[in-house]
């Protein structure tokens, strides 16, 4: 369970860094004039949307994964399993790695990734659908939050790596699940929370939420590394099943 | 022919076809050649303040929330996420997945559902046809199974497959519209708005009202709409896509410009020359419709294939399912056909040739070349012989003061004397004298009482002697002798197929000019550049052999055959038809518009004549010769990329299908590796806008110092050569006075 209030932290302070381009997005979403509930349903569909795309981004990542590693017996998350053969070892290698360097841009290093990942094609994606938060339909701020979870976002990858580095499409699910779940409270209230917090809360938040990943990066490249016996620590993080 | 032939996608500039998907948006109406096309245009121009436009995307979105939903839930039943749960919780999961993919389903599959009915009440059968059956049969199979309680459903698939094609297809559009990029200035002349001041007001309206008179102001950074004078402001304007150079061009007050052209770096008030539609620009802009609108021969090749083998295909479906549920239960034999269905579809086949044409025709735009009919690059990627016609084509096509040859007369005497006749006169050899004369600053005596002879030459009076100029049989008139060295020079310059202009005052002749209509200086490059792409060159020409041969020799053409009639030179083609597969004529579109017809490519170089009666398939910019070689890469690199494409695409698809039928591919792979297909066609083709840019060898702004030939210093005789060189030597030579 603390393996996944972990993510749901991490997502929670990741949500600062959202505030930049997806809460853009919410603050236009704006007031319905039908009144404050409305309102609340409109933001709430809004992110019910991207909620759905990331569990759906994270339950793929997490049977990719699980394609990757066919050994017998996955049917529970092999953080606990105590054997991990080698396909398993490299895949949480390569996930581990992958959170690293996108947590690293979080600290303002690596910015080059960072223009990768962003730079595809994300940014007139994100122009044009700008237009359906202004639509009067009702569904609009569904739709428009499922397009939003495919937005190119490091913080979505890197947990995206982490959901594949589960290997099983139940624990990639709630990877996400929790991690989207994080961000709600800061994207729901939007405006208010990032006016209180001012330039540098924020600064601080997207550097808290590096640490998070950072650390889950290296819990995972160490599960990868490590022997088997050594897993310290991983008992309190991977329970999830205990 | 139908008209609906010529309207081109507005999203990706590829001819709509038979079926365009029609819409309002933002008030225009537009047309789709593909449901792709009609989502990526949305999603890149659609204002959203439009119902219809956000509708599109709230239908998307919505339908990818339903399908990640069913999508998830069936990883986790796959994942065995409810083994431990109560077992009669399953039929309440399948439950909820219909729930979902019901309107999953009707919402993504629509788009597809209306293109089969459309097309089917016409009596054909498409791809779309393939999907909704598949998908039909997946989604149909698994209500059932829901309502009698069974343990598998495939909802999941009919949404899986639905959605990969849409995203499939969006992503294709993108692609192709980018494949469209080179060709939108071209394309814009139609739809191009003009500032039109009207006293005061500033009215802001389609190009097509512009008339001739009219002022029209054009900001920096905007596209001038209209052809005419600038009457206030300056600016650099890039004219490249009208007459290919490059070059920025400096306008002020007075100058002419170009529509099409852009305005690069200040405002400007032009006064329209001519109506709206009538300039060069819109004429290219039919001209360019025209021909995405045509179909190459490979391209109605591979439409009728594709015609043919999507029936083949659902019989082929319907086979695999009835082979297989002899062995296999029904639900799984059910699968195994929608996979064929799914994989089979031939979207890829129809895109391998209008994209990888269009992506060359654009590319030849941007250079200033109009390609008229898209089979003109892949027929000119096979042709092995190049005819060329010769005057204005292999050379400037005017005639120009090659050398000076005198009898004890200095350089600038004999040339002041025949420029203070000949500039009275419009002979076309006067005025190359004339223009000799000023390039070297002489200035052309004072000549009086000056008479044209027709058909002999011009004669007058200066420093109060008779002089005149003119062929031998007006020095015969006037009974002025020739001296023999002159006489011997005059007949060896005919014989090589110079014009001859005698020279004489003071009762005698003096000198001889030769004129001649020398080689474009980037002509021998350009052909020994064919040459080394294994084309052969030959020349046909109306001229006489001396002067043909000449020429020949001197760009590198060994094959000559001068002296022919239009019509010979028709039979000549037909000649050399037999040893080479096709030919193409390179002419300049004048006088040879029949020949260019008559090959199998006719191609104009520097045609001044109005493109709607031009002739040939493939018309080059005014001094754009030397991007011949450039032209024939890009076409070779067309064909090769279309072959590709094709080869690609059957393959790809035998290959899968092939998997299919064997039950080795699950249906939402089958549909992932069919929208992967199309968009490797994509990729492949939008390699061709890697393409190098031409590279001139010799610039047409260096010709004027390259172009004189260097002449010969006989028996005493001053010469001249370019215009610096030749009067250094008039004026140092041996006879200088």
């Amino acid at each position: 369970m603390i393996y996944y209030l972990v993510i749901f932290a991490a997502g929670f302070a990741g949500s600062f860094h959202c505030i930049g381009m997806c809460g853009g997005f919410a603050c236009a979403l704006g007031r319905d004039q039908r009144g404050a509930s409305a309102t609340l349903v409109r933001h709430l569909l809004y992110n019910t949307g991207r909620l759905t795309t990331y569990c759906f981004l994270g339950g793929l990542a997490g049977a990719v994964g699980q394609v990757i590693c066919t050994t017998q017996g996955l049917t529970a998350a092999p953080l606990l399993n105590g054997s991990l053969d080698i396909a398993q070892r490299i895949l949480a290698i390569v996930a581990g790695l992958l959170m690293i360097a996108m947590a690293l841009q979080f600290f303002g290093l690596l910015q080059v990734f960072h223009r990768l990942a962003i730079g595809f094609g994300g940014s007139t994606f994100a122009l044009s659908l700008r237009g359906l938060l202004t639509a009067r339909s009702s569904a609009a701020p569904l739709a428009f939050g499922v397009f939003n979870g495919f937005l190119p976002c490091p913080l979505v990858y890197a947990f995206a790596a982490q959901a594949a580095s589960t290997a099983g499409a139940l624990p990639g699910f709630l990877v996400m699940a929790w991690f989207g779940l994080g961000t709600f409270p800061a994207m729901l209230m939007m405006g208010g929370l990032g006016r209180i917090l001012g330039p540098a809360g924020r600064r601080r938040g997207v550097r808290l939420a590096g640490g998070f990943i950072l650390l889950l990066g290296l819990i995972t490249l160490g599960r990868g590394l490590l022997p088997s016996h050594a897993h310290i620590g991983l008992a309190w993080l991977g329970g999830h099943s205990t | 022919m139908t008209a609906h032939d010529h309207i081109l996608c507005s999203h990706c500039s590829l001819p709509v076809g038979v079926r365009p998907m029609e819409r309002r948006l933002d008030g225009e109406a537009c047309a789709f050649c593909c449901y792709g096309c009609c989502i990526a245009f949305q999603v890149k121009s659609g204002r959203h303040e439009e119902w219809e436009a956000a509708w599109l995307l709230i239908q998307l979105g919505v339908g990818g929330f339903l399908s990640m939903n069913i999508m998830m839930f069936s990883l986790l039943l796959y994942s065995d996420a409810f083994t431990g749960v109560d077992a009669g919780v399953l039929p309440w999961v399948h439950f909820l997945l219909w729930i979902f993919a019901t309107p999953a389903v009707v919402i993504l599959g629509g788009p597809y559902l209306r293109e089969m009915w459309l097309n089917g009440i016409q009596g054909r059968v498409t791809s779309s046809a393939l999907i909704v059956l598949g998908v039909a049969a997946a989604y149909l199979y698994s209500a059932f199974a829901v309502f009698e309680g069974s343990t598998h459903v495939y909802f999941d698939t009919a949404v899986m497959v639905l959605m990969l094609f849409t995203v499939g297809r969006y992503l294709e559009a993108v692609g192709r519209a980018r494949a469209a990029r080179d060709l939108e200035p071209l394309l814009a002349a139609e739809s191009e708005s003009a500032t039109v001041v009207d006293g005061a007001a500033e009215i802001r309206g389609p190009v097509r009202e512009v008339s001739a008179g009219m002022l029209v102001r054009v900001r920096p950074g905007e596209r001038i709409p209209v052809d005419g004078v600038v009457v206030e402001g300056e600016s650099n304007t890039d004219e490249a896509v009208i007459t290919g150079e490059s070059r920025q061009v400096t306008k002020g007050a007075g100058s002419k410009v170009i529509a099409g052209s852009i305005n690069i770096d200040g405002p400007l008030l032009i006064q329209s020359s001519a109506d709206g539609t009538a300039t060069r620009w819109a004429r290219i802009c039919r001209s360019v419709r025209e021909a995405l609108g045509r179909r190459s021969p490979t391209q109605r090749l591979a439409d009728r294939v594709v015609g043919v083998s999507v029936p083949l295909v659902l019989a082929l479906g319907g086979l695999t399912i009835v082979y297989w549920a002899q062995s296999l239960p029904f639900d799984r034999a059910l699968l195994i056909g929608l996979s064929v269905l799914v994989v089979a579809c031939p979207c890829a086949v129809g895109l391998a040739a209008p994209m990888a044409t269009s992506l060359g025709i654009g590319r030849l735009a941007r250079h200033g070349c109009l390609v008229r009919d898209p089979g003109v690059l892949e027929t000119l990627a096979r042709v092995r012989l190049l005819a060329f016609d010769k005057t204005g084509t292999l050379t400037a096509g005017k005639a120009r003061l090659v050398g000076v040859y005198g009898e004890e007369v200095g350089f600038d005497q004999v040339l002041a004397r025949a420029a203070g006749l000949e500039r009275l006169s419009e002979h076309g050899l006067a005025q190359a004298i004339t223009a000799a004369a000023a390039q070297r600053d002489i200035t052309p005596l004072v000549t009086s009482d000056v008479r044209t002879v027709p058909g002999r030459g011009i004669r007058g009076s200066a420093e109060g002697r008779p002089v005149a100029a003119g062929n031998g049989r007006l020095m015969n008139d006037l009974g002025w002798p020739l001296p023999p060295s002159l006489a011997e020079r005059a007949r060896s310059l005919e014989a090589s197929g110079h014009s001859v202009v005698y020279v004489g005052w003071g009762e005698r002749v003096h000198a001889v000019l030769s004129l001649d209509d020398s080689p474009l200086p980037e002509a021998q490059a350009a052909i020994a550049a064919l040459r080394k792409r294994g084309l052969d060159a030959t020349l046909l020409t109306g001229d006489l052999g001396q002067a043909a041969e000449r020429i020949a020799a001197l760009v590198g053409i060994k094959d000559v055959q001068a002296g022919l009639s239009p019509e010979a030179k028709r039979l000549a083609l037909d000649r050399l038809r037999h040893g080479h597969v096709s030919v193409a004529m390179v002419g300049d579109g004048l006088n040879d518009g029949p020949v260019l017809a008559a090959a199998d490519i006719g191609i104009a170089v520097g045609s001044a004549t109005d493109l709607a009666r031009e002739t040939a398939g493939l018309v080059l910019p005014a001094d754009g010769f030397w991007m011949l070689p450039w032209i024939v890469d890009v076409a070779r690199a067309v064909r090769r990329t279309i072959l590709a494409n094709l080869m690609w695409a059957f393959g790809y698809n035998l290959v899968a299908l092939t998997f299919a039928a064997f039950g080795l591919l699950q249906p939402i792979l089958a549909a992932a590796v069919m929208a992967g297909s199309s968009i490797l066609v994509v990729v492949n083709s939008l390699r061709l806008e890697r393409l190098p840019d031409p590279v001139p060898a010799l610039m047409p702004a260096q010709r004027s110092d390259i172009n004189v030939e260097r002449t010969h210093n006989v028996s005493g005789i001053s010469a001249m050569a370019g215009p610096a060189v030749g009067h250094d030597l008039a004026t140092r030579g041996p006879l200088d006075p």
